[in-house]
């Protein structure tokens, strides 16, 4: 298309330059050929008027000399001498006869008509042109005469005896033939004619008599003879001339040129120009597309060798080989090619490769698996692979630093590229994990690796002097006998290692039919500790009301995990499964470091908010926490009586005696209490008699229905509400999310309230703008120095 | 075209003679002399007597000689062809028409021209040769030179002076004269316009 049109470009360009340059001179030519006709043709018709009169004098003096010999025959001077006036008569019909004239007088030496051949009705009277007879010599005269209304060319010679004795007269006719003559000699068309008031004018003329026609009207029409003339169908230049006569008649010529032919050359001259014109943009039309072809080919090849680079084929060159400023774009493209692919090959390396061994990364591990299971799956051959994990590798980085730790790495990678077979992959996933791909044919093959990397491990690592003891935890998983696809199969492959570590053995077969749910909870643990480390976690923050001021007096603590695949996650769904592996107590510290951090900047702030953090059951059990607590505190400058921790019934109940110390240990620190999800499990009053608590938190589900018509609800609240208050504890709602139910709470008498109704959990800076904002909000307006004074 | 004439009448005497002289100037309308022009002199009441001798009219060089030959009626003239080519001449006037087939040599016989006129001679041949035969009935004539012409031996008597001469349209009036015995003298002075 662009090429169409960059040579449709030129072309047009050319055509045009061409055109208007031809048009111009063919319309030079043409102007200053039709002017240069114009005077050309008022030439010729002058040359013509001369050549005519020249031709009538010549046949003037040559009918003289005619009639001078005629006349000097003796025979017809003895006729004329005879005085017979018949015989003088038929002498004079004679000689006419001879001469070819058309008639002859014979005139006295006095100038009176003595004879004519003309009926003789002129005899005895002066002959009508006597100038020419007196005018006459010896040799004659000759001028022309209208006779008839005729034009003639008269003649006069004398009769000598040898003695001039009379004079004769001869008229000749001006006859075509001479028009034709001057005609042929001159090119043009002439028309004689003698002016005849009386009638149209008897025309003499080479014209086609169809033209003769018309002349005729026209000159009966007395209009002045144009220059240019129509007659018929043809245009003429014309030239009146009037012919000098003898007797004073009035005889004219007109004198024609045919433009039409006189065009002829100058049209012949034109065709020649278009013609040559013609060519000349044609062959420019040529030269054009040449032209434009030579530089849209090579243009039209780097198009597509831009195209070929832009799909990733650096290696085909440009095709263009000539030796211009196409030729170097050609040569800069090529190794421009070259050069991306190169950088394409290594960021395409960088990408798909660890930079620190070299190894393949996951995401080229996970490539090639897949392609390896699509290769398989129509050989109907089998793929595994091992995922591997250090064991302790945290601590050698601890404590020999990452440098070394590296270098660890690159020498594990390299032992097990030693290991497998040369087809095989072997990729580092990140961090300390490694995986293998191989072809197996049966699993017994796949654990014989597994255990062959092993060994290979066993050999203490050496790094800076220093021998290193390496364990790893490997899991092995198989196509198709554990998935289908790449994905599957390393997750799999994951599980298998994680029941590796937990059975601590050096590798685990993936066993078929174990629940995924128990894998996924497998793997969240195992991202979860990865997930404190990095901060992954984010605390919101839940702002509790005091019922009887209507300002927020609390903020409780909730634990959000921003899961990296599934997205944000909350509590429910992860700190169970901590709970279960152990690892609640490191979300608890965190929680607990973050909590006391935030809340201690916001009484730095002047908003004069505690802050509430659940623990969990297996917290209780932890005995150095209340110290950890106190010391945090203390770190961040906080009064102990802006903490609050919640523990569920269920917690102090499962184990009442052991909780017991710990809470009182806490309660000694003089951080409050409360029980959370109260209703829900079977709580002895008479332990909770016992307990250092100070608040109850009336479990959501109670509070949630809470209305005017759900009466049985309402029995339960108000009545926990009594009794906590009976107790001497205060009374927290939550789950509170209608103006409806705050209006029940405050006629209960609650003490505080909490719920989507006040707010939702919000991270800590938007806590702090709701504070400002909020009906509920409480401004930090002279707290700052209370805050600054209490601890 | 009436000439003017005026007369000069100078007695010139002459005592003794029976026959006298008479001079005649010949001029022109500027008063010019007129040359080769006939003067002849017409007696009146009495028939002058027959001529007495012949006349030539010389062909040479093509060219006759005389050009201009006065004769008295009744003369023959022989025609001889001098030239070594032949010539044939002829006259068409009405005086004399005569024509002498081409010869050379002296024509046999003379050709008498025996009325009064001028007879203008031609060659067919030589379109240029040309000659006037004068004839006159009176043999007192004589041709001007320099424009005098002088007619001797003209016996006493009343005479009519006439006057011819080439291209003459129309002749003067003839001057009346009476000689005595004594030469006279007249001037005649031929007008154009």
């Amino acid at each position: 298309m662009r090429r169409r049109s960059f040579q449709a470009r030129l072309l047009s360009l050319m055509v045009f330059a061409l055109v208007l340059f031809e048009v111009a001179t063919l319309i030079a030519v043409h102007v200053a050929g039709r002017r240069d006709l114009r005077q050309t043709l008022a030439d010729e018709l002058r040359v013509g008027g001369r050549v005519l009169n020249r031709i009538l004098g010549v046949r003037g003096r040559q009918l003289t000399d005619a009639a001078r010999v005629s006349a000097a025959d003796f025979a017809f001077r003895e006729a004329i001498a005879s005085a017979d006036r018949s015989t003088i008569t038929s002498a004079l019909a004679n000689l006419g006869a001879r001469v070819d004239g058309h008639a002859v007088f014979l005139i006295s030496l006095e100038g009176s008509v003595e004879a004519d051949t003309l009926g003789g009705h002129l005899v005895g009277r002066p002959f009508p042109v006597p100038s020419l007879v007196t005018g006459a010599g010896s040799q004659g005269g000759t001028t022309i005469v209208t006779l008839d209304h005729r034009p003639l060319q008269f003649v006069v010679v004398p009769v000598l005896a040898p003695q001039p004795i009379a004079w004769v007269g001869i008229g000749f006719t001006i006859d075509e033939a001479v028009l034709e003559d001057i005609s042929r000699l001159t090119g043009l068309e002439l028309s004689l004619w003698a002016a005849n008031p009386a009638a149209p004018p008897v025309l003499l003329s080479t014209l086609p008599p169809e033209k003769q026609l018309a002349l005729r009207e026209r000159i009966r029409d007395k209009a002045a003879m144009p220059e240019t003339l129509e007659l018929g169908s043809d245009t003429y230049q014309t030239l009146l001339q009037p012919i000098e006569t003898g007797d004073g008649s009035a005889v004219h010529v007109l004198l024609q040129r045919s433009l039409e032919e006189a065009q002829g050359p100058l049209r012949r001259l034109e065709l020649q120009i278009f013609a040559l014109s013609s060519v000349a943009l044609l062959l420019a039309i040529v030269a054009a597309i040449f032209f434009a072809r030579g530089v849209t080919s090579p243009l039209s090849r780097l198009a597509e060798a831009a195209q070929r680079i832009g799909r990733g084929d650096y290696s085909t060159p440009v095709g263009v080989t000539q030796d211009d400023e196409m030729g170097q774009l050609a040569a800069a493209f090529n190794r421009m090619g070259t050069e991306i692919g190169a950088r394409e090959e290594q960021i395409r390396h960088q990408g798909s490769h660890d930079s620190l061994t070299g190894l393949p990364n996951r995401r080229l591990f996970l490539e090639h698996l897949a392609l390896w299971i699509a290769s398989a799956k129509r050989r109907e051959t089998r793929v595994g692979m091992v995922m591997m994990d250090l064991d302790r590798f945290k601590e050698i980085n601890d404590t020999l630093g990452h440098s070394l730790g590296d270098d660890l790495l690159v020498e594990i990678g390299k032992r097990l590229r030693q290991t497998i077979r040369e087809s095989d992959t072997v990729a580092r996933l990140g961090g300390d994990e490694f995986a293998v791909m191989f072809e197996t044919a049966a699993a017994a093959s796949a654990v014989e690796l597994a255990q062959r990397i092993g060994r290979a491990l066993e050999t203490p690592f050496t790094l800076g002097g220093i021998s290193i003891d390496v364990k790893a935890s490997m899991g092995i998983a198989l196509y198709p006998l554990h998935a289908e696809d790449a994905g599957t199969l390393m997750r799999r492959a994951d599980i298998a290692m994680y029941q590796a570590k937990r059975d601590h053995g050096a590798y685990a077969l993936y066993e078929s039919g174990r629940d995924d749910h128990s894998l996924r909870r497998l793997a969240i643990i195992s991202e979860l500790r990865q997930a404190v480390a990095t901060n992954a976690l984010e605390l919101h923050f839940q702002p509790k009301i005091d019922i009887a001021t209507e300002r927020a007096v609390h903020a409780e603590a909730l634990v959000r995990w921003r899961h990296p695949v599934h997205g944000m996650l909350p509590p429910d769904e992860f700190i169970p499964l901590a709970e279960q592996s152990g690892d609640i107590g490191i979300i608890t510290k965190w929680v607990l470091r973050r909590a006391i951090e935030d809340c201690a900047a916001w009484n730095r702030a002047g908003f004069d908010l505690a802050v509430a953090v659940n623990l969990s059951a297996l917290d209780l059990y932890d005995a150095g926490l209340p110290a950890l607590i106190g010391a945090l505190l203390h770190d961040q400058g906080l009064h102990p009586s802006k903490l609050i921790l919640e523990i569920t019934e269920s917690a102090i109940m499962k184990d009442a005696a052991h909780a017991l110390k710990t809470l009182l240990d806490v309660e000694a620190r003089g951080i409050t209490l409360a029980i959370d999800d109260f209703g829900t499990g079977y709580s002895s009053l008479a332990h909770l008699k016992r307990l250092p608590v100070d608040e109850l938190k009336i479990d959501k589900s109670f509070v949630v229905n809470l209305s005017g018509e759900t009466m049985d609800d309402g029995v339960i609240v108000r009545s926990t509400i009594d009794l906590g208050h009976n107790m001497g504890l205060k009374v927290v709602a939550e789950g509170l999310e209608t103006s409806e139910a705050y209006a029940i709470l405050k006629g209960f008498g609650c003490d505080m309230a909490q719920g989507y109704f006040i707010s939702v959990p919000v991270p800590s800076p938007q806590l702090l703008a709701w504070m400002d904002e909020s009906q509920w909000g409480a401004r930090p307006s002279g707290s700052w120095q209370r805050s600054e004074h209490e601890p | 075209m009436r000439p003017v004439l005026a007369l000069l009448l100078l007695a010139a005497a002459r005592p003794g003679a029976a026959a006298t002289t008479l001079i005649v100037e010949l001029r022109d309308a500027k008063g010019a002399p007129v040359t080769n022009a006939v003067v002849y002199a017409v007696p009146r009441g009495k028939r002058p007597p027959p001529p007495s001798r012949r006349a030539v009219l010389d062909q040479r060089n093509r060219m006759f000689v005389p050009h201009v030959l006065p004769i008295q009626t009744g003369t023959a003239v022989t025609f001889p062809n001098n030239d070594n080519v032949r010539h044939q001449v002829y006259s068409f006037s009405s005086a004399k028409k005569f024509q002498l087939p081409l010869y050379a040599g002296t024509p046999a016989e003379p050709v008498v021209f025996d009325k009064p006129g001028v007879v203008t001679i031609g060659c067919s041949i030589h379109d240029q040769m040309s000659a006037y035969l004068v004839v006159v009935d009176t043999p007192y004539f004589a041709l001007t030179a320099g424009g005098r012409a002088e007619l001797p031996g003209l016996p006493e008597g009343a005479y009519d002076v006439r006057v011819w001469y080439a291209g003459m349209r129309h002749e003067p009036a003839p001057q009346p004269i009476t000689l005595a015995n004594e030469p006279r003298s007249l001037t005649f002075q031929i007008g154009k316009k």
